[in-house]
């Protein structure tokens, strides 16, 4: 008994003992201490006093990539999360893709393809000698597989393009003609992917050896997917650049949370953090020997507010007009939120001035369309309110016929940044007598299906606070939000994205217009005119745009994040580690 | 014995089948899932959406898919992974084996604490390490294991570094990454999680023990045993011990699904790779094949390892009557 109560003391000494180092370790010198073991364990050590360029590529290593989330499957016939497409693009490649600066580029195709006059006609010059990972020839075949793939039934890929395709044809090998039944505006986006035709049966796309190890041109291979922990890729060993890639091995680790990535990384457990948010950066530059990049996503996304044009009761109107928004479907009150909103306090405060405030719904890559930022003038705010009927009240809130100005914003829950903007808005829009009210709901509630009765869908709310914008083209995401026939009814079962029920006649004909128009010329004029014209109608407010962010060991050499949705793999073959 | 066995089997498939039905049911009527990700996304067109809908089974109504998913289930055919597309059972197999090894290491560690604890605490009643133990029993019990692990991860695996710099312990997973399997790594990596559960769980069967305990040591026929003049040790380990155990097998298997399906807090903490991580992810993508395997596989082990409590605490103990 004595010895139990003795080992007890010393146990609670001991415990006692740990406190006092913990509290030591940061007095410690940090450049000796923190950095010391990278993730990379099996990075050659520094040989005896190289005489080498330190800017010379070293051969071999591994680099861990943290992400909080585990693909479900590699195959980007199946992927159905962003994750999935961030892994595949270490593997899979396509005849197009975004280069770093969010414009076309061509990568198995020899140049950007060409369309014929009327437009119907898209012909790819392919690439000679290049090899898939398995040793199998990449030809025009495997173009025509790549699409059979992708409109068969078991597909779980986007069949937008592919499904006004009438055949493809291969007059050689490394030449690939595609005929449209009718003309795809946007064909310079498909085929960001290649499925060799050796990858399986297409009856049988689900259960595919392909869909965890995947068969590609790019230059990584996976060895092992440990289901829940990690997956390993190595070198393909056909890929086409010589001595490339400068590493051995990428490891994908899943990770139980960014907060835990974080401090991973800070430790450099892992080499790569995937996927973090703005208000991570202070965190991140805290961190030594860390760094983090980022990029506009496509032609960028935006943090953005939807204002609802129709009745908010849920009664989802096809026609606002019929059933107007008391207060948000006069122009003057939509006008005076936007000048009431100082957007460059939210990025200087909220964001560590990190972002740009938010101008238009294209603000980068090649379908740029710049814009003057809003002007912050309370003023103007006050005068636009007036005019528009609305008069302060005894307690400060603006009024019309017995009605107060009150509006509700609602985004998803947990989400501290979005809390804090909200806030922030709140205190904003007292300054002009409007009352702000916060009801946040869970995201799988603000954004459920119209089935479902989702709050967005059937148009049950004032403001939405969320994120959106950003694909490799700009048909789908204006002609899915801005477009009048994109407005969810019961007609259409409630498909589309114009959630603030949005309907102009002009804005309509240039989206409709560049979506059938071959000229990418002309089509870039009607998008910039439709963009400006959604900036004057303003049904939805650009709050600051949004990066694709990913956090890394400044060990690493030639890290970049990309625009595109492969926004960590741009040149992976490149990759390596500084000794 | 052979009647009751089989009335027990029968009552437990009715419970099951009970149970499935509230559980398909809660689980469809949950908001989202993997259509919504769909919808998201302005390039799929409704056809795509028609399709996939179909793809996933999801556009028939719920009593429906849920006679499908029974007469599938029946047949040993869970459905695939909403996510990656697999057999749902193949995505539990695959993380069986390591949720087996966090679970029975926790056990073995539990009962290691638990019953030299348990029985000091109850010949010492009153003492200062009975109340030293006691104390540290329920605040092991009050401890939320989603803080407590945080916290040891950041002493352990963060704050704490040796002459190399490196953390003591490791904080995540249950391998070092880019090196061979080794069993001392191994190790490493299960001290934490081990730790944290063998805590928080010793502390209910050291309590548990600790009462039993004090219940047979004022027994008569401990009494009679020390007036046999039997030396104490005797006493309290042939006469004393075997039964105040009793109640510990119960404690013991009904634990013993856990050994299937872990532990979510822990493993999504530890990022262990095991069937608690599995089903907090397949859970948020409202994976339901994934989500009701899981869980129908963990009931049918509750109700059997209560059936197995039952049969062996019959064969503990001869008053008991199994009709």
């Amino acid at each position: 008994m004595k010895k139990i109560l003795f080992a007890f003391v010393v146990l609670a000494f001991v415990l006692a003992a740990c406190s006092p180092a913990a509290t030591e370790n940061p007095a410690q010198p940090a450049s000796t201490e923190a950095p010391a073991q990278p993730a990379a364990t099996d990075a050659p050590k520094p040989t005896e006093a190289p005489a080498v360029d330190p800017n010379t590529p070293v051969m071999g290593g591994t680099v861990i990539v943290g992400t909080p989330q585990e693909p479900g499957t590699l195959s980007p016939l199946l992927s159905s999360a962003t994750i999935d497409d961030v892994i595949n693009a270490f593997i899979v490649e396509g005849l197009v893709t975004m280069d770093g600066d969010g414009k076309y580029a061509p990568v198995l195709a020899e140049e950007l393809p060409t369309a014929s006059e009327d437009g119907l006609t898209v012909t790819y010059k392919l690439k000679k000698d290049i090899k898939f990972s398995n040793g199998d020839p990449f030809t025009c075949a495997d173009v025509q597989f790549t699409y059979e793939a992708i409109v068969s039934d078991l597909s779980g890929a986007s069949t937008s393009g592919y499904s006004d395709i009438e055949k493809i044809e291969c007059p050689d090998d490394y030449t690939a003609v595609v005929t449209f039944a009718e003309v795809y505006a946007p064909f310079m986006r498909l085929f960001a992917f290649i499925v060799p035709k050796g990858a399986g049966d297409l009856t049988k796309l689900d259960t595919w050896e392909y869909n965890r190890a995947p068969i590609g041109t790019g230059p990584w291979m996976v060895s092992e997917w440990a289901a829940g922990d990690h997956i390993t890729l190595v070198k393909n060993p056909n890929y086409r650049e010589e001595g490339k890639p400068y590493l051995d091995s990428v490891i994908v680790k899943i990770l139980p949370s960014r907060e835990t990535g974080v401090q991973l990384l800070g430790t450099g457990e892992i080499t790569v953090l995937w996927d973090l948010t703005e208000a991570d950066i202070p965190t991140i530059e805290k961190l030594d020997g860390v760094g983090w990049s980022g990029a506009l996503y496509g032609y960028g996304e935006n943090e953005l507010l939807v204002l609802n044009f129709g009745a908010n009761d849920g009664s989802a109107p096809a026609d606002p007009s019929k059933a107007p928004h008391f207060a948000l479907s006069d122009l003057r009150v939509r006008q005076a939120l936007q000048y009431g909103i100082d957007k460059q306090t939210i990025v200087d405060n909220l964001l560590g001035g990190n972002v740009k405030v938010g101008t238009t719904v294209l603000p980068a890559g090649q379908w740029a369309c710049p814009q003057p930022a809003s002007e912050y003038n309370v003023e103007k705010a006050k005068a636009l309110l007036d005019e528009a009927g609305w008069v302060v009240g005894a307690d400060g809130i603006r009024e019309k016929d017995g009605i107060k100005l009150s509006l509700k914003i609602s985004t998803t829950t947990g989400n501290q940044l979005r809390e804090q903007t909200e806030q922030v808005l709140v205190e904003m829009l007292k300054e002009i007598g409007i009352d702000l009210v916060i009801d946040n709901v869970p995201s799988d509630v603000l954004f459920a299906s119209w089935d479902s009765d989702g709050m967005r869908k059937k148009g049950r709310f004032d403001i939405l606070l969320y994120t959106t914008g950003g694909g490799i083209d700009p048909d789908s995401h204006l002609f899915g939000n801005y477009h009048s026939a994109r407005i969810p009814t019961a007609e259409n079962e409630g498909a589309g994205n114009n959630y603030s029920r949005y309907i102009n006649a002009d804005v309509d004909a240039l989206i409709d217009d560049a979506a059938f128009n071959p000229d990418q010329g002309a089509r870039r004029e009607a998008y910039c005119k439709a963009a400006e014209q959604i900036n004057k109608d303003l049904p939805r407010i650009f709050l600051y745009e949004r990066m694709v962010i990913s956090g890394y060991r400044e060990q690493l050499q030639n890290f970049r994040v990309s625009p595109g949705y492969a926004d960590l793999t741009l040149d992976s073959q490149n990759w390596w580690l500084k000794p | 014995m052979i009647t009751y066995l089989l009335r027990r089997l029968l009552q437990s498939l009715l419970t099951l089948l009970v149970i499935s039905m509230i559980l398909f049911g809660l689980i469809s009527s949950v908001p989202g899932g993997i259509m919504s990700a769909y919808q998201e996304n302005p390039d799929f067109t409704p056809e795509d959406l028609a399709r996939l809908e179909a793809k996933y089974g999801l556009n028939d109504p719920a009593p429906v898919r849920y006679l499908k998913w029974l007469g599938n289930s029946l047949q040993g055919d869970f459905g695939n992974s909403f996510t990656s597309k697999r057999p749902a059972l193949l995505e539990i197999a695959d993380r069986l084996p390591n949720t087996m090894l966090l679970m029975g290491v926790t056990l073995i560690a539990t009962l290691l604490i638990a019953i030299p604890l348990g029985i000091l605490s109850a010949l010492k009643q009153y003492t200062w390490f009975d109340h030293i133990s006691t104390t540290i029993a329920f605040a092991g019990q009050s401890l939320p294991v989603f803080w407590f692990g945080l916290l040891l991860i950041i002493i352990f695996a963060v704050t704490l570094k040796g002459a190399d710099g490196r953390p003591w312990l490791p904080g995540s997973g249950m391998a070092t990454l880019g090196k061979p399997f080794s069993l001392v790594d191994r190790i490493e990596h299960l001290i934490l999680p081990v730790s944290m559960l063998a805590f928080v769980s010793a502390a209910g069967y050291m309590r548990y023990l600790r009462s039993s305990m004090l219940d047979v040591i004022h027994e008569d026929y401990v009494r009679t045993a020390r007036a046999k003049g039997l030396r104490e040790r005797v006493v309290i380990y042939r006469h004393a011990l075997r039964n105040a155990l009793i109640p510990l097998v119960t404690l013991i298997g009904l634990d013993l699904p856990s050994l299937f399906g872990g532990a979510l807090f822990t493993e999504t903490i530890f990022a262990w790779p095991g069937i608690g991580r599995l089903y907090f992810t397949a859970a948020l993508k409202t994976d339901y094949p994934v989500v009701m395997a899981v869980l129908i596989i963990y009931s049918a082990l509750i109700i059997l390892s209560n059936l197995l409590v039952d049969v062996v605490y019959a064969a503990l103990d001869p008053r008991i009557r199994l009709s």
